[in-house]
């Protein structure tokens, strides 16, 4: 090829695409930021099958409940209290959580019993404690100085409630995985009597219920209300006379430690005060302040008070671990496998078409499409096992498409004037779009299905289809031409 | 490229209609018999049914693996090349799970271990299913907007309904699990299939010449087509079943058996009716 013919041909916007685009997605992979040690894998990020690490799929115990009833809700919520001994919120004008694993079946006498009725039914969480089960796990895992976390909360398709939580450790083991979400801290909550000295008051097996951060309608201040046991609220009262918090509140802070370092501390007010002078109190509530800070407060204080505790039941529904050694091995497999698919497919082609003009290009696309999927991965994909069978299937349908261009723009000998050129490549392109937009809606379900481990596989099969359809075969439309019509 | 001897063009659309839908008959008896005496048309494997799957590499042989582990519900120990094992439990209570959890760890502390509860299984199932449905209803819009014609779209819908079928069957026949892998793979037959039924439709309605000159030239691009995919997604089961990966493993060889399957539907089932179609609005 002569000189000229490759600037023309680089002047393309088909072909500047994509030399523009590999080279981005190199940049992307190996040089933004660079990451020498790390080798040929750059920047690639590789999921837990193949980095080595430990997971667990949990399952909330709790389901989503929407009623009608012409009696206060109260009562309805009080007496689901009261029969299924478990937590029971509104979370919205007609929905109630109610956090134990229970049939709709097991409900339904209660709820008549309450003069109400169910009208629908989920299992599942409210997004809200579904995102305070997702703070309270990182905030264990960071407390461990674990970056390399993952926490999804997974919504089975057709719910629009969270199920599961699935929560991915690099580098760590079963056992240990295990440990760390299974743990709890030490909550306490101790009396200030003089100076800086404080007094055990109680412990958090005390507190029997943690409520969600509110606000007060008056003084427009957030806090999270706590409910104490019996014996708790006799504790409380005889600790808040001893000390002389109730008589005089402002000398005596009220302080809560979660392992052993202070979280909250403020004197009781003097309402309280007055309410405990007289008689135990069950139902306290801890203020934070106002505005956005406060609700932040307020929320970090609802996980204290818990001590790490999730506010609902999860039982584990799946697990899994890989060791490091393993998924090092699995990655050198997942390479040759790759390599040789390329090779084998080149193999093939080299023996269709006898000519080395076709079949370079060919592999050069292909090659091409490889990196940028890569590139493109890199910000929104980890690479797992089964993205990487994605990849190689990819291989497979792409090589596809670039035949049915070669063979259309063939059709009867050599190829003739641009103009027909232009009309055969319009059709073999109909035909490769029919093809890929199948594939894509075919894939799809399986992409936006939150409970499946092969989004990873579908991901990456719809993208690089998009990138054959958008970047690649356009791009070897116009060079398989200027190669052959020398 | 030797088993390109078949001749498009040699035989009548009956001839070529009729092996394909005999062996489709065939799988839907052996589907509708699984499903009647299972409940499901295929042997679900441990992601639907529930159960835990070990991938240890180690010179033990299966006789001492499946003596180790016999106090649990072992179904079934693999063997890969290199010392690779593929150990496969059915469900087990929480305390039983926490045993054999230990009891790995003290004898195989190098083995990938997953574990999916039963009831979680069958949440995936329902899932499954769904994805399957949706795609194959996506499918078959894609190619009715695409030819706006009844009876070419319809054969490329059956010959991609008839490829996920016969696969199925084969699957269950020879003893391959649906997992998530195989699903995955059952619906990426649906893209691969359609490619080269689309080729062919495109070429015998859209250009103009012999009917015959049409159709081999189809043909010609279509085995190609195929075989690249071939190559590459058997190159893809060789390496990872030697070394033991078994999601890749399954995915590879759903896709390898529905290929040869496609090969079949596409040039004979598709063909046959795409030929029919033509040979009677020609004599209008």
């Amino acid at each position: 090829m002569k000189s000229e013919t490759i600037i023309n041909l680089i002047k393309d916007w088909r072909v500047a695409l994509l030399i523009v685009l590999v080279i981005g997605s190199l940049v992307g992979i190996y040089l933004a930021p660079p990451n020498p040690e790390k080798g040929l894998e750059g920047n690639l990020q590789f999921g837990l099958d193949l980095e080595g690490g430990s997971w667990l799929q949990m399952e909330f115990q709790s389901v989503i409940v929407s009623y009608s009833t012409d009696k206060p809700v109260g009562d309805l919520i009080e007496n689901l209290q009261k029969s299924l001994e478990a937590d029971v919120t509104q979370i919205d004008a007609d929905h109630l959580e109610i956090r134990k694993s229970v049939s709709r079946a097991d409900l339904e006498p209660i709820f008549a019993a309450s003069g109400a009725k169910i009208v629908t039914y989920h299992e599942g969480v409210s997004q809200y404690t579904a995102d305070d089960v997702k703070r309270i796990l990182s905030k264990k895992v960071n407390a461990l100085g674990m970056q390399d976390a993952k926490i999804n909360l997974l919504t089975p398709t057709g719910s629009e409630y969270p199920q599961y939580v699935r929560i991915e450790l690099a580098g760590v083991d079963m056992a240990t995985a295990q440990e760390i979400v299974g743990k709890q801290g030490m909550f306490e909550i101790r009396v200030q009597t003089t100076g800086n000295q404080t007094e055990h008051v109680l412990f958090g097996d005390q507190i029997t219920s943690v409520g969600v951060p509110q606000k007060d309608p008056y003084y427009q201040t957030w806090g999270v209300g706590f409910t104490l046991s019996d014996s708790g609220a006799q504790a409380f009262r005889e600790a808040a006379l001893k000390s002389g918090a109730v008589d005089n509140p402002s000398g005596h802070n009220l302080v809560m430690l979660l392992d052993n370092e202070t979280v909250y501390s403020a004197p009781l007010s003097g309402e309280l005060a007055a309410q405990i002078r007289s008689a135990p109190v069950k139902s306290l509530s801890a203020t934070t302040g106002t505005g956005d800070a406060g609700l932040e407060d307020a929320m970090t204080l609802e996980i204290h008070l818990r001590a790490g505790a999730l506010p609902v039941k999860v039982d584990v529904v799946g697990s899994g671990s890989v060791p490091a050694a393993l998924g090092e091995q699995f990655k050198t497999t997942v390479l040759l496998a790759g390599l040789l698919a390329l090779l084998t497919v080149g193999f093939v082609v080299y023996y269709r078409y006898r000519e080395p003009s076709i079949v370079i290009p060919m592999l050069a696309i292909t090659l091409s499409e490889i990196v940028i999927l890569l590139g493109i991965a890199r910000f929104i994909q980890q690479l797992d096992l089964a993205s990487i069978a994605g990849l190689i299937a990819v291989i497979g349908t792409g090589i596809d498409q670039l035949v049915i261009i070669t063979d259309e723009v063939l059709h009867e000998g050599r190829v003739p004037s641009s103009n027909l050129y232009m009309k055969r490549y319009g059709r073999a392109f109909g035909i490769i779009a029919v093809a890929a937009a199948t594939v894509i809606i075919a894939m799809l379900p399986l992409a936006l299905m939150d409970l499946s481990t092969l989004r990873g596989f579908a991901i990456i099969t719809i993208l690089g289809t998009m990138i054959g359809i958008l970047v690649t075969r356009p791009a070897y439309g116009k060079v398989i031409m200027a190669i052959l019509s020398k | 490229m030797e088993f390109v001897r078949y001749d498009v063009n040699k035989y009548s659309p009956r001839q070529m209609v009729t092996l394909p839908l005999v062996l489709l008959l065939i799988a839907g008896m052996v589907l509708g018999y699984t499903t009647l005496t299972t409940g499901l048309p295929l042997q679900p494997g441990i992601d639907f049914a529930g159960g835990t799957a070990v991938t240890v590499f180690t010179s033990d042989s299966r006789e001492t693996i499946e003596a180790t582990f016999s106090a649990y519900p072992l179904l079934s120990v693999g063997e890969g090349i290199g010392n690779g094992k593929y150990i496969k439990f059915g469900p087990m209570d929480d305390a039983q799970y926490q045993s054999l959890s230990a009891l790995i760890n003290e004898k195989y502390p190098d083995a990938k271990v997953d574990q999916i509860g039963e009831t979680f299984g069958k949440t995936l199932q329902g899932q499954a299913f769904f994805a399957v449905l949706l795609s194959f209803i996506g499918m078959s819009i894609v190619v009715l907007i695409a030819f706006r014609n009844l009876v070419p779209a319809g054969a490329v819908v059956l010959a991609a309904f008839s490829d996920i079928a016969i696969t199925a069957a084969i699957m269950q026949v020879i003893g391959i699990p649906l997992s998530l892998g195989t699903t995955a793979a059952l619906l990426m037959l649906i893209g691969y299939s359609v490619d080269s039924d689309i080729l062919l439709t495109t070429r015998v309605l859209k250009r103009k010449g012999k009917l015959e000159d049409k159709l081999s030239g189809a043909f010609r691009t279509g085995i190609i087509m195929t075989t690249t995919t071939l190559s590459a997604v058997a190159a893809m089961w060789v390496v990872s079943t030697a070394g033991q990966i078994q999601i890749i493993s399954e995915i590879a060889s759903v896709l390898l058996i529905g290929l040869f399957v496609d090969l079949m539907n596409t040039w004979m089932l598709n063909a046959g009716i795409l030929k029919e179609y033509v040979l009677r609005s020609g004599k209008k």
